[in-house]
């Protein structure tokens, strides 16, 4: 019952602001603006939760701990809601809400590079253009990005595919694919940039003046290629309702919310996240960061997936209780794990060929784990898989066939790689 | 009888005279009547020529790279004379502005907006926009790019090409066949292209093969980059499908390759270690501007003539830019070698051609298309409508609110007042004058044409417009625009607050952002939203931004 508290708010929060547009609409000047809110997300809509451990969380600290070993560090492992599976004690909470998940304990991506790893795991392709010269270069959309345009056939009020971070690396997420399925990304619970209307321009001239150029464009598209006028425009709408949802970005966080998710960073953008979700985002991406431990890297774990932990068991939690696992698909991953080797910091250095990743919810078969690493943790012995595997696995699950063609015009391109397929086993 | 022997005779050495007439015709006529000929509905469905406004808008956005002043539009419309659109567009090549321009498109088409890291981006940007002040050729800014090691302080500039892809082969083989070559290769990497057939690994490795004995040499004294190489090494490639193992040398497409000459017992002229960059007596990668450029190499030719075309036209003949092969046959085939083999002869002179495509009646039509086209190939029966790039939607911006005549207006005063101090001696005609006043006011308003840059970064791809929420936000909200649209001196805001007469008032607003005048109709539309709110100000700065927002702005059309 309480849980629902921080979403009453936010409905009440819509609906004081519906009346309000009402009201200016009965004076004349809300052409453009909607006049109701989109729908909440329907049933049968899919969607995807994706929460990015970035920098490359342990596995041997999380999904497959290998205690007592020579190089299994000093955690112990726990055992879970799911009989047989045991995760790092550094993930108590979440261990208790297992049954919601299934591990992937045999990924390897050839790769001990953050960004080659990154885009692999998102694009589901190994590409050779890393870093800043992957910028524009016409490359495969992240995930998010086909989800945003092959999920969303609804006119969503918010854009399909929003990822919330603290930090800034700007990845081209749509690559071929038309750039408002790219990633609208914000900075934390803070508002996106240029989202306040200009100094001393009221509401009320500001939607004049919108209305205006509404009129103008309407004028300017006879006998003109309706298409481009229409997707500036739509693009002005989206701005505007944006604009009007500011609150969702700016609003106090309920505190019993916070009590349950805590008060860091982290727990404030999932927060948010599962409001964006319940909004009806296609895709919503929390970013968890700080995982890159060279030195130290027991220490940080403990930090980490002490922030981690309670967090994300709680919003899996939210998740499961409204009946969103149903068509939401949550994962749990990184751009690759750590070494099991310890080096002479404490530190774990880059590790991509034998790690491991969480999934639940929409379409997943979950309780499972797949695959397995050697004693040691050094190798993969059983049912090694990709990011191309594993894209193909995410994309199944939410109903999209990877083996399809992109909708892009003069390119004949499958949407996930051809040389692989999904992890069967995985799906329900 | 004699007298009609004569004449007879007289007519049948015309002949051959007035068929070389025919071919003679200028290139631009011959691509009109090639597009007249392809589409059996061309006549009856080809739109209006355009009017004088909109062309001139149109030439300004495309050889200038912003919109014109009100007084260049006014002037034009007085002007009389059936050369005069000829003219405007002779002239406007001539201008600084016009290599400013240019250097912006082949900084996106060269660079695709990668960030630097080797090179200054002011010597890479000085290198462009001298390049196309002296009319550089295709064919020298290919041989300036890629002969280039970057070791000598002048050739900074154009290595950038090669180092801020850190001589990477897989980075600069896929961009020399994109922007050299028309054809993206990157899928022939692993193996020969699943879906295209004429994409094969040889024509990769073949590229590749230039480069595999480059590296990227860091000079421990200047810490500056450049490229070495090596005089040894081959490229040697395995199907991933078919495990095949080959070996190439250099070779473009099918051309054929160049082997490398027996191995000298010295084979180094400087030999690389960690202070010396490397110099073999045979360099495989200078081999490549010549075997690129070389005449037989028709992809070369048919890129460039395509890339042009798009870049006047709004549309490639053949899209994606970078796809050129069988299975994606040109949508007017005669027309692109047309141009292509005009282009060839005429020495690569880029100008040339651009000034042909500005003076085709296809470039000068009107965009209000009789049977408007929707997806399909397109048929140039009406202008095609292209987005403003970043840079062309910064300066129009900055013109249409004010902020470029105010800045020109304060150089000009600065420079003037220099000249009594005898401190800016360069500037002695008005030729020099003009180039010394466009480069001064670039380089004021540089910060808000990268602030453009910033939120406009995604480059358009040709038949495709693409807009986001975060642009409109940008548009509509942006602090920096807000701060160009406060009334100040003479610039637009304060120039409408000050006029009293809402007929004068509106004319002045379409007349310096959308370049024409208003309509009845629009005038109306502007006294209504004038009388709606009482804060003169705000709403004049409204009704702008409103105009600043529309399609008819961001288009050029």
């Amino acid at each position: 019952m309480k849980r629902n508290v921080g979403c009453n708010m936010l409905d009440h929060a819509v609906s004081r602001r519906n009346f309000m547009l009402g009201a200016t609409t009965a004076a004349g000047f809300g052409g453009l603006l909607p006049a109701t809110w989109a729908k909440d997300a329907e049933k049968n809509q899919k969607q995807i939760l994706q929460v990015y451990l970035q920098g490359g969380v342990s596995q041997l600290e999380s999904w497959d701990p290998k205690p007592g070993t020579e190089l299994g560090g000093p955690f112990r492992s726990i055992p879970t809601s799911v009989p047989g599976i045991h995760i790092s004690e550094l993930l108590p909470h979440t261990a208790k809400m297992m049954h919601l998940l299934s591990l992937v304990r045999s990924i390897n991506l050839e790769t001990d590079d953050h960004s080659q790893g990154r885009l692999f795991m998102e694009k589901g392709r190994n590409t050779p253009f890393v870093g800043a010269a992957a910028r524009n270069t016409g490359v495969y959309p992240f995930l998010g990005a086909v989800a945003a345009k092959y999920l969303d056939s609804r006119d969503t009020a918010l854009p399909g595919y929003i990822h919330i971070s603290t930090r800034g690396i700007i990845d081209d997420t749509a690559g071929f694919l038309e750039p408002q399925y790219a990633q609208f990304k914000l900075e934390g619970v803070k508002a996106p940039e240029n989202l306040d209307l200009p100094k001393n321009i009221s509401k009320k001239l500001y939607m004049a003046r919108n209305d205006l150029r509404s009129r103008l464009d309407q004028q300017f598209a006879a006998r003109r290629r309706k298409s481009y006028i229409d997707a500036l425009g739509s693009s002005f709408n989206q701005a505007s309702k944006l604009m009007d949802r500011k609150g969702l970005f700016e609003a106090e966080q309920d505190p019993k919310d916070l009590e349950r998710y805590g008060t860091h960073d982290f727990a404030r953008n999932c927060i948010l996240g599962r409001t964006l979700l319940e909004r009806g985002v296609t895709c919503v991406k929390v970013t968890h960061h700080g995982y890159d431990s060279h030195a130290e890297n027991f220490n940080f774990h403990l930090e980490q997936l002490g922030e981690f932990d309670k967090t994300f068991a709680t919003l899996l939690g939210d998740l499961e209780d409204r009946g969103m696992l149903e068509h939401t698909l949550v994962m749990i991953y990184s751009e690759f794990g750590r070494t099991p080797k310890i080096n002479h910091r404490y530190g774990r250095d880059h590790w991509g060929s034998a790690w491991s990743i969480a999934l639940g919810g929409c379409g997943i078969q979950t309780g499972g784990v797949i695959g397995k690493t050697n004693d040691k943790g050094t190798e993969v012995t059983d049912r090694e898989v990709h990011g191309g595997h594993l894209f193909h696995t995410y994309l199944k699950a939410v109903g999209i066939d990877p083996a399809q063609n992109h909708d892009v015009p003069g390119r004949v391109i499958p949407i996930g790689d051809p040389a692989v397929a999904p992890v069967e086993e995985l799906l329900a | 009888m004699n007298k009609i022997y004569l004449l007879i005779s007289a007519c049948l050495l015309l002949l051959p005279l007035a068929s070389e007439t025919v071919t003679a015709v200028e290139l631009h006529q011959q691509i009109d009547a090639l597009l007249a000929q392809s589409d059996p509905q061309f006549a009856e469905q080809q739109a209006d020529p355009s009017s004088d406004s909109s062309f001139l808008r149109r030439i300004y956005l495309d050889l200038l790279g912003r919109i014109p002043t009100a007084a260049e539009v006014q002037v034009f419309q007085q002007q009389t004379g059936i050369q005069k659109r000829t003219q405007t567009i002779d002239r406007l090549l001539e201008r600084p502005e016009h290599a400013r321009h240019m250097q912006h498109v082949f900084d996106v088409t060269l660079m695709e907006r990668l960030p630097t890291k080797h090179v200054k981006i002011e010597q890479w940007q000085d290198y462009l926009y001298r390049s196309f002040r002296e009319n550089i050729s295709w064919q020298q800014l290919t041989w300036d790019i890629l002969s280039t090691t970057g070791a000598q302080p002048e050739s900074r500039g154009p290595a950038r090409f090669l180092l801020d892809r850190e001589v990477n082969p897989e980075l600069v083989t896929r961009a020399i066949g994109r922007v050299f070559l028309g054809r993206d290769l990157q899928c022939a990497q692993c193996h020969d292209h699943p879906v295209i057939d004429d994409y094969a690994q040889r024509h990769y490795y073949g590229l590749v093969s230039f480069f595999s004995r480059a590296y990227l040499f860091n000079d421990p004294k200047n810490k500056q980059s450049s490229i070495g190489e090596k005089a040894e090494g081959t490229t040697k490639f395995t199907s991933v499908f078919t495990n095949e193992e080959a070996t190439t040398f250099p070779r473009i497409l099918d051309l054929p390759a160049i082997t490398d000459p027996p191995v000298d017992k010295e084979p180094y002229l400087a030999k690389p270690d960690k202070n010396t960059r490397g110099i073999p007596k045979y360099s495989r990668l200078d081999q490549l501007p010549e075997a690129i450029t070389r005449a037989d190499n028709i992809a070369y030719r048919q890129n460039i003539a395509n890339r042009l075309w798009y870049l006047m036209m709004g549309r490639g003949l053949v899209e994606p830019l970078d796809m050129f092969h069988e299975g994606n046959a040109p949508t007017h085939p005669k027309l692109l070698n047309l141009i292509a083999d005009d282009l060839h002869q005429h020495e690569y002179d880029m100008r040339y051609l651009i000034k042909q495509l500005a003076l085709t009646k296809a470039y000068q039509r009107s965009s209000l298309a009789k049977a408007p086209e929707e997806g399909g190939a397109p048929r140039y029966t009406a202008a095609q409508m292209k987005p403003l790039s970043a840079e062309q939607l910064a300066w129009s911006t900055m013109q249409a609110t004010g902020l470029l005549e105010t800045t020109q207006q304060a150089t000009i005063e600065s420079i003037a007042n220099s000249k009594k101090d005898e401190t800016s001696p360069e500037v002695t005609d008005w030729n020099s004058f003009e180039i010394h006043l466009e480069a001064t006011v670039n380089k004021k308003l540089q910060e808000h044409v990268t602030a453009f840059v910033t939120a406009f970064s995604r480059i358009d791809q040709p038949g495709q417009f693409n807009a986001t929420a975060n642009q409109a936000l940008f548009l509509g909200n942006a602090p920096l625009i807000s701060t160009w649209l406060k009334p100040k001196g003479n610039n637009l805001t304060a120039r409408l607050i000050a006029e009293p007469d809402t007929d004068k008032l509106a004319k002045e607003l379409y007349l310096c952002v959308l370049s024409r005048l208003p309509t009845p109709e629009e005038t109306e539309l502007v006294a209504r939203f004038l009388g709606d709110f009482p804060e003169r100000t705000t709403t004049i700065q409204e009704l702008v931004r409103a105009l600043l927002c529309s399609a008819e702005f961001r288009f050029n059309h």
